[in-house]
């Protein structure tokens, strides 16, 4: 793969949180148009790498590129997902209402919402099957719906690098299709997502790559390659279990018979 | 009693023009802000912000006289102080943010207290907390205008970053806004217009007039705008009707004028059709219902 195909690329990226290192080393490139499940245990690292990509965390050392800026220039190309998104549901907002948010950013002060800003809201609404349900409230809404009115706000924004952390975290197995088919489209028309991903199963059908993190990189590229039984030991289990099916071992520990 | 007798009268008064215009004027900003702090959840932030300003209005007292610049920039200096001492303890210590500001402002409240006990009395305590609409002066009337102005301006130019930072603050940061401009602007905001309605309405009586119609606008609409407009509406009519009301009746305007409010607002809390307590309770016995039918 040449380098002007990969819109990501981390060299030596390491971060500290007071004197412990939260990523350490990350070197990587991320192709663009793909969809890359960044996988872990707790406290890995997943989230930090997330948020060390819109440029919130100073890296102790080494260097992000998005494309050929700086995070801090190229933030209108990110769209930022936080786990669980904590807003007020009771907010007197409809649907419409946060998708036009994501045109805020680019409009000056006394500008006015333009024909062309109008049309990005509608078509952001209608990609992710919202149309229908723009003038709601957003409580009423479920919780698949919900997730998906800030996927369209991302999209009105204009972002084509989508930081997810953990969306699929609590959505029934129809919003997981639904997401998953939303991903495969957005993959077709040359969008990268980078998701926590907190699911092998999942990790493994979606993803076409993967980037195995345990403060440092364990593994990245391909997912069949990442995914292997000793990665997945050395990440999770720091090598310990040698032997034993680490998926096994970490379900008997969460439901000890 | 006829239409004359009933509203035009008591406008006949130099002081009684003065004191409407002054209550109209902040309506119009504390519609606003009241919206936004009851969004951001900091309305009893609001209350203690309110009491922590006293030590500073009776500090520049003691040092300027009635200078309204120098009691604004007092209770300006005293509001912040509180706001961002509780930031730090909470940051610093193990204290949690509300803890610390229901801490500070109790001993600000208490130094405002001491001092003013320590004065000679002329701007004495009744006065801070409920104000008198009687005495609005010319100099009180500028300055309720020119806090609502700048706040009405604030608003238009920065309207969609306060609803971002209210709505969303982590999409405000992620698309490169400055959250803590906006929240420290609105704190700014907030003890302006209290110091401006300190005279009209005293600044205890004046949250209620910035918080309760945002409360009872907050029952009724799904916009945001809307709220916004609702609010300021139901503020500067129940200004209006406080004011009449407690010329005819002898009541103090202040009390008057939040009593307005409050009835605007237990009515709503009771009958508002989507987000009232009837409209709950009969949603919710008609849902016990139907799952006593389905299980059948």
């Amino acid at each position: 793969m040449s380098s002007a195909a990969n819109i990501l690329r981390f060299r030596d990226v390491t971060v500290h949180y007071g004197r412990q290192p939260a990523l350490q080393d990350v070197t990587l490139d991320i192709p663009c148009g793909s969809l890359t499940a960044v996988l872990g245990p707790n406290g890995a690292g997943k989230s930090t790498f997330l948020r060390a990509c819109l440029g919130w965390l100073p890296l102790t050392r080494g260097e992000i590129r998005i494309g050929d800026a700086h995070p801090q220039h190229a933030l209108p190309r990110l769209a930022y997902l936080p786990q669980r998104h904590a807003v007020d549901w009771d907010f007197p907002i409809t649907v419409r209402g946060v998708v036009e948010q994501g045109r805020y950013p680019a409009l000056h002060p006394w500008q006015r919402f333009g024909d062309r800003d109008h049309a990005l809201v509608e078509r952001s609404l209608a990609e992710l099957g919202l149309t229908g349900l723009a003038e709601r409230q957003i409580s009423r809404l479920s919780g698949g719906q919900q997730q998906r009115i800030f996927l369209a706000r991302a999209l009105a924004q204009g972002a084509d690098i989508f930081l997810l952390d953990e969306p699929f975290a609590g959505l029934d197995l129809l919003a997981v299709e639904e997401l998953e088919r939303i991903f495969r489209s957005w993959e077709a028309q040359g969008r990268t997502v980078l998701a926590a991903v907190h699911d092998l199963d999942i990790a493994r059908r979606i993803f076409g790559r993967g980037l195995l993190l345990a403060t440092s990189v364990v593994a990245a590229g391909p997912m069949e390659t990442v995914l292997t039984e000793a990665n997945i030991d050395l990440a999770f289990r720091r090598g310990k279990s040698a032997g034993e099916d680490p998926l096994r071992t970490t379900r008997t520990a969460e439901f000890p018979e | 009693m006829s239409f004359h007798d009933l509203i035009v009268e008591p406008f006949s008064f130099g002081f009684m023009q003065r004191g409407l215009v002054s209550a109209l004027l902040l309506s119009l900003s504390g519609g606003l802000l009241g919206s936004i702090l009851v969004l951001r959840r900091l309305a009893l932030m609001g209350d203690a912000l309110s009491h922590s300003l006293l030590p500073g209005i009776a500090v520049a007292w003691l040092l300027f006289g009635t200078n309204t610049l120098a009691l604004f920039v007092g209770a300006l200096v005293a509001g912040l102080l509180t706001a961002l001492g509780s930031a730090l303890v909470s940051r610093l210590t193990r204290i949690k943010e509300d803890a610390a500001f229901g801490s500070l402002f109790t001993v600000f409240f208490a130094a405002g207290v001491a001092l003013l006990s320590r004065l000679p009395a002329r701007v004495n305590l009744e006065h801070f907390l409920f104000g008198s609409i009687l005495g609005v002066s010319a100099s009180d009337l500028h300055l309720a205008a020119l806090a609502s102005g700048i706040t009405i301006v604030v608003f238009v130019v920065a309207r969609r970053s306060i609803l971002l930072e209210t709505f969303d603050p982590v999409f405000h940061r992620a698309t490169g806004g400055r959250g803590p401009l906006v929240h420290a602007g609105l704190l700014a905001l907030t003890v302006l217009n209290l110091v401006a309605a300190m005279q009209t309405m005293g600044v205890v009586l004046a949250l209620g007039l910035f918080l309760l119609p945002a409360v009872t606008a907050y029952l009724w609409c799904d916009h945001f705008a809307l709220l916004l407009l609702v609010a300021v509406a139901l503020a500067a009519f129940c200004s209006f009707a406080g004011i009449v009301l407690s010329y005819h009746s002898g009541v103090a305007s202040g009390a008057s004028i939040v009593l307005c409010l409050g009835a605007v607002f237990v009515a709503s809390a009771l009958f508002s059709p989507r987000h009232g307590a009837t409209a709950r309770l009969v949603e919710f016995i008609r849902e016990r219902h139907s799952v006593h039918r389905s299980a059948d």
